[in-house]
């Protein structure tokens, strides 16, 4: 298994998951199934734990492995089960009802991932990060074209648990971006970074719940009695 | 060790109401508990102005002037709210709103604690993730009385939260690699304040440059900036009176107090220049959006948000101002906002209770003889809040427009003079109008008469003329009544003490808060 000392198959490893990580993004945006896209984002998590867990064996940063297991935990198994079971309590339809349609949307999205490529390559410094695994700018070029496309889904989406969900994946990008920049954040404020993830979830499950038995939809357009 | 005192005392006060089931054990649990954070706040100011700062577990919590400054206030505003609190809930019993009180109980002090823990968090990832928290605690205060429109507000509120503090994150993180020449910064001291303060030349000045722009979108938004503010009037007209006090001078100060931390990296790394033109556009920009809207603003709760926003812009403006008066400016405004907003609050708060109403059109005016102590301390604080002399908010804003005439920037001072000016006008012909204007009894034949109603003919007049009459004496038949009852102890004290607090700052600022005051705008203008 002489790969596994190999930095090079590392660092294509990382960067075929990131490759991955950006596709599930841009398949969120095309997605119209509400539980689906609750599983591209477990899925999604789950390809994060894995580069954060490669970069920790190949860089020999050990923290990460407890953030990575965290991510695991969390944003993968935990939170998908919770929103799963909020879909079904609830029962709304199932579709996801977006404002601009999917081509289009697509066709932003790629437009984002560029945006992302141009920022990424301004802030990254490739002389410094001579690290054994280095993170090409690929990574931090996917991290910031999901923060941004986390962004577009936020304001392209009617249905309020569309909402959480991009919120989640935009959180994801950051969590990408941290780990791509700095191999992380330390590991006390990682966690209380995801304590706040998953508070927050719960407080706009119950929010949600109760906007479902007052409103009767999800649909964030209906909240719009509150003005000037 | 008084650090991590004051941040029990909450927590344990959170637990506490939690645990009990009686209204009268919640009160006190809170009520003392703030009484003993205040307590707690002036110890640890004192200690700061003699030792400059104090920290505990090597540096991970620490508190310099800035922060003893802010923790204050905090808890000035939080034992302010918690006696108006009593009252208000009781009296929301009276009528008959069926209200959770425990929520507010068990989470205002856990609101608390969130706030003092950005105050005094040294590490700049921690005061993120305080910062959330804030958000966090205080959904469900939005969301208190389950309207439909509370629930609308809390959604709103969490989600641009959210945005607007995942952007802070990423300014965070940013900071955290800009950090990375600077020794040991791969363990926790890369996010350590007092560190990256320290070593501040060595950050990265390009990636500081993208990382402050975040930062001034992400707490921007927090703090209810232009174009951010949006959340704002709805969070504040939708929140119980106590609970949105305490967002309005409470949570912030909590925002810019972040911002002012990242603008000394900011200025230390990058200069002053590039942060300033940032700061005057936004704060610019959120006094001029307030305008229209306090203008013809038809809430007396929501113009409160817009007076809000208008204040943070000013604040954002002293700190982008510059020079030694202005971030002394700021930090002045910062506190007599701090004493002065939450009286406004209550006063309105008192006015929303009695009349059962938050529009201008509905409350008709006279207040002044139907609510004689409520209605003047609305006046004075109305007066006060707008930067009127002799009250307090006048200095602090003439030290803001000073620094930005003396420091060149001729523009952006003359625009904010008049922009002020135009919400006092609005303000005055508001609120003197609510408070000074005829009565219901005076316009009795007015009183009911809807707009459509006028827009129609005159045989359509008559019939509602008729009715209106009806109404209106059943509407003052209400009022005698209402008037014949005891005014609330702890609503009026809570009025009485902090207008007289008001009225003493306006002629004398104690020397030992202005020392305080002083030294932190020392450290938040950046100089080494």
């Amino acid at each position: 298994m002489y790969f596994f000392q190999d930095p090079q198959f590392g660092d294509r490893m990382i960067t075929l998951m990131a490759a991955f990580v950006l596709v599930l993004q841009i398949a969120m945006v095309g997605q119209r199934w509400l539980i689906t896209n609750i599983r591209v984002f477990a899925a999604q998590s789950f390809l994060l734990a894995g580069i954060a867990n490669t970069i920790a064996y190949f860089n020999g940063a050990p923290h990460l492995y407890a953030a990575a297991f965290l991510t695991l935990a969390l944003k993968a198994v935990l939170l998908p089960i919770v929103l799963e079971r909020l879909v079904r309590k609830i029962d709304i339809g199932q579709e996801i009802a977006p404002l601009i349609n999917v081509p289009v949307s697509l066709l932003i999205a790629g437009g984002l991932t560029t945006v992302g490529y141009l920022v990424a390559q301004s802030l990254h410094r490739p002389e410094e990060t001579a690290s054994p695994a280095s993170l090409g700018h690929n990574t931090l070029a996917v991290a910031v074209s999901l923060f941004l496309i986390g962004f577009y889904m936020m304001i392209s989406r009617r249905k309020a648990l569309m909402q959480v969900l991009a919120l989640l994946s935009l959180e994801n990008g950051l969590f990408l971006a941290a780990i791509s920049l700095t191999y992380g954040v330390p590991l006390i404020v990682e966690l209380g970074i995801l304590f706040d993830l998953v508070v927050a979830v719960m407080v706009l499950g119950i929010l949600l719940y109760r906007i479902q038995e007052t409103f009767d939809s999800m649909d964030v357009s209906k909240l719009s009695r509150l003005r000037g | 060790m008084i650090l991590l005192l004051i941040l029990a005392v909450p927590l344990v006060a959170g637990a506490m109401s939690l645990a009990v089931n009686r209204r009268a054990a919640m009160e006190k649990i809170n009520l003392s508990a703030f009484a003993l954070v205040l307590a707690l706040a002036g110890i640890l100011v004192a200690r700061v102005l003699r030792d400059g700062s104090v920290s505990v577990w090597s540096g991970f919590l620490a508190a310099d002037s800035l922060s003893a400054l802010v923790v204050l206030l905090t808890a000035v505003v939080a034992l302010a709210c918690s006696v108006y609190a009593i009252g208000y809930f009781r009296d929301d019993e009276r009528d008959h709103i069926a209200a959770n009180v425990r929520k507010y109980y068990a989470l205002t002090p856990l609101f608390v604690f969130a706030m003092l823990m950005v105050a005094v968090a040294n590490n700049l990832g921690v005061m993120w993730v305080a910062t959330e928290a804030t958000t966090l605690t205080s959904v469900f205060l939005i969301a208190f009385y389950g309207r439909a429109t509370s629930l609308e507000a809390a959604w709103k509120y969490t989600m641009i939260g959210g945005v607007g503090l995942s952007m802070a994150l990423f300014g965070t993180i940013l900071t955290y690699y800009a950090a990375r020449n600077v020794p040991g910064a791969d363990t926790l001291a890369g996010l350590s304040w007092s560190v990256l303060a320290k070593n501040a030349p060595q950050l990265d000045n390009t990636t500081m440059k993208f990382a402050f722009i975040l930062i001034l979108l992400g707490y921007g938004t927090k703090a209810g900036i232009a174009p951010m503010h949006t959340w704002k009037p709805d969070a504040y007209s939708e929140a119980p009176v106590p609970a949105a006090a305490m967002l309005a001078a409470g949570v912030l100060n909590c925002a810019l107090y972040a911002l002012i931390r990242f603008h000394v990296l900011a200025v230390r790394s990058i200069g002053p220049q590039f942060g300033s033109q940032l700061l005057i556009f936004f704060g610019l920009l959120s006094i001029g959006v307030a305008v229209p809207f306090v203008l013809v603003q038809k809430s007396f709760r929501r113009i409160l948000a817009y007076s809000s926003i208008d204040q943070g812009g000013i604040m954002i403006l002293g700190l982008g101002f510059g020079g030694p008066f202005g971030a002394l400016g700021m930090l002045l405004h910062m506190t007599f906002h701090s004493v002065t907003k939450p009286l406004l609050f209550f006063c309105v708060g008192n006015v929303q209770q009695r009349l059962k109403t938050d529009l201008f059109q509905q409350a008709k005016g006279g207040l002044i003889d139907s609510m004689p102590v409520a209605g003047s301390i609305l006046l004075m604080a109305m007066l006060a809040v707008t930067g009127t002399p002799p009250f307090s908010m006048f200095q602090s804003e003439f030290t803001i427009l000073r620094a930005g005439f003396t420091g060149g920037h001729i523009v952006p001072a003359a625009l904010c003079v008049g922009f002020l000016a135009a919400i006092f006008a609005g303000f005055l012909v508001h609120f003197s109008g609510l408070v000074l204007g005829a009565g219901p009894e005076a316009d009795r034949s007015a009183s009911g008469a809807t707009e459509s109603a006028q827009a129609e003919g005159s045989v359509v007049r008559v019939g509602q003329t008729a009715s209106a009459q009806a109404e209106g004496s059943v509407v003052r038949v209400e009022q005698n009544e209402s008037a014949q009852e005891t005014p609330c102890p702890w609503k009026t004290s809570s009025l009485i003490g902090l207008a007289s607090i008001v009225v003493i700052l306006a002629f004398w600022l104690p020397r030992p808060l202005f020392e305080l005051i002083r030294n932190a705008a020392r450290i938040a203008s950046g100089e080494p």
